[in-house]
C-alpha cells in the first residue's frame, strides 16, 4: 500500500511538473498531452495491476509486469534516440559557428 | 575556368607540403581547411603556397570540406575539386575531372572500380565496400549506377558545389554528397582514379568499425532538418 502511495504521489508531481514547464513554453501542446498520458496511465496500472494483466493477455505477452518492462524499455530508447538528435543537432550548430570564424577574414575582405 | 582544389587537413603536416605542390600544378589555386590540428599543418600548408582557413576545433572531415567548398566559391571558384590531405588522390587526374565538368557535367566523381587499378587497397576493403554500395542503393536510394560508394575525389560546378547542401560533418558526407547529386537534376558521371594505399595512410585512414559509425550518423542525419 505504500508503495502504491509513493508511486501515486511521485506521478502527481510528474503530471505537475509537465503543465508548468508547459505553460513557460519549455515542453509542446503534444509533448506535455504524451507525458500526461503516460503518468494518468502509470496511476490506472499502479492502482488497477489487472489492467496490465489483461493488456499482456491481449498482446500475447506472459505477465502484466513484463508488458510493463517492455513498454518501459521502448520508451527509454525513444528517449535516448531523442537525446542523440538533440547533441546531433547541437553539434551542427557548432560546425555552423566554427566554420562562420574561419571564413571571418574572407568575408571582411569583400 | 578557375580552378580551386579543396583540401581538408588534420595533422598533416608532414605530408601537406608535398600534396599541394603537386596540386597547384594542376589547379588555379589550393584551399586548405585546417580542421583543429595543433601541429604545424597550418604553417606549412601556408608555406607551400595555399589559402588556409582554420577550424578552431576538429569538426570532421566533412565540415572541413564544406568550409573549404564555401571558401573556394567566395574566392571566385567555377570549378571546385575535392581530395584528400594524405596524398592518397593522384592529383594527375585533376585535369580529367575538370575536362568533364568543361564539358558540360555537374559533378564528376574519381571511381576506384572503374578499370583504373587501386594501388595497395586491402581486400576487406574492397569487401566493404560492395557491402557499401548495396547499402547505399538500398538504404539511401542512390542510383545503381555508383560504382564508388566512398569516393571522395571528385569535381563540381560552382553551380553544383552552391546547391548541394551537404551537412554530415564526418565520414557520412560521401555518401550524402552522392544522394545528394544523384537524386537532383544536376548531370553527373564517374571517371577512373587511381588511389595509393600506403602503411601510413591506411593507418589514419577509415577503419572497418567506422562502417557503423556511418551508418549512425546517416540515421541521425535523416532526422534532421
Amino acid at each position: 500500500m505504500i508503495i502504491q502511495f509513493l508511486l501515486t504521489l511521485i506521478a502527481i508531481a510528474g503530471f505537475a511538473l509537465v503543465w508548468r514547464r508547459a505553460s513557460q513554453g519549455v515542453l509542446s501542446r503534444i509533448e506535455s498531452l504524451s507525458w500526461s498520458v503516460l503518468w494518468i496511465a502509470g496511476v490506472i496500472v499502479v492502482w488497477l495491476p489487472e489492467v496490465a494483466s489483461r493488456l499482456a493477455r491481449l498482446v500475447g505477452v506472459g505477465r502484466g509486469v513484463d508488458v510493463i518492462t517492455y513498454l518501459v524499455l521502448a520508451l527509454v530508447c525513444i528517449l535516448l534516440f531523442q537525446a542523440f538528435l538533440a547533441i546531433d543537432r547541437l553539434e551542427r550548430k557548432l560546425t555552423d559557428m566554427v566554420r562562420a570564424d574561419a571564413l571571418r577574414d574572407l568575408e571582411s575582405k569583400e | 575556368m578557375k580552378t580551386v582544389a579543396v583540401i581538408p587537413a588534420y595533422f598533416e603536416g608532414s605530408r601537406i607540403a608535398r600534396v599541394i605542390t603537386d596540386v597547384k600544378a594542376f589547379v588555379d589555386e589550393v584551399v586548405v581547411v585546417d580542421d583543429g590540428s595543433t601541429d604545424i599543418t597550418t604553417k606549412t600548408a601556408r608555406a607551400a603556397g595555399a589559402k588556409v582557413f582554420r577550424h578552431a576545433v576538429n569538426r570532421g572531415q566533412g565540415a572541413a570540406l564544406r568550409t573549404g567548398t564555401e571558401a573556394a566559391l567566395k574566392l571566385g571558384a567555377d570549378i571546385v575539386v575535392h581530395l584528400d590531405a594524405d596524398g592518397q588522390h593522384d592529383p594527375v587526374t585533376i585535369p580529367a575531372l575538370v575536362k568533364e565538368i568543361e564539358a558540360g557535367s555537374d559533378v564528376v566523381f574519381g571511381s576506384r572500380f572503374l578499370g583504373a587499378e587501386a594501388v595497395g587497397m586491402p581486400a576487406h576493403r574492397k569487401y566493404l565496400l560492395g557491402l557499401a554500395k548495396t547499402f547505399n542503393r538500398l538504404a539511401l536510394g542512390i542510383s545503381s549506377r555508383v560504382t564508388d560508394p566512398q569516393s571522395g575525389y571528385r569535381a563540381l560546378s560552382a553551380k553544383a558545389a552552391q546547391r548541394v547542401d551537404f551537412r554530415q560533418d564526418r565520414m557520412a558526407h560521401c555518401s550524402e554528397i552522392l544522394r545528394l547529386v544523384t537524386r537532383s537534376d544536376l548531370a553527373w558521371k564517374e571517371i577512373p582514379t587511381t588511389v595509393r594505399y600506403t602503411e601510413e595512410t591506411l593507418a589514419k585512414g577509415q577503419k572497418a568499425t567506422d562502417a557503423f559509425k556511418i551508418v549512425w550518423q546517416l540515421i541521425l542525419g535523416a532526422f534532421q532538418r
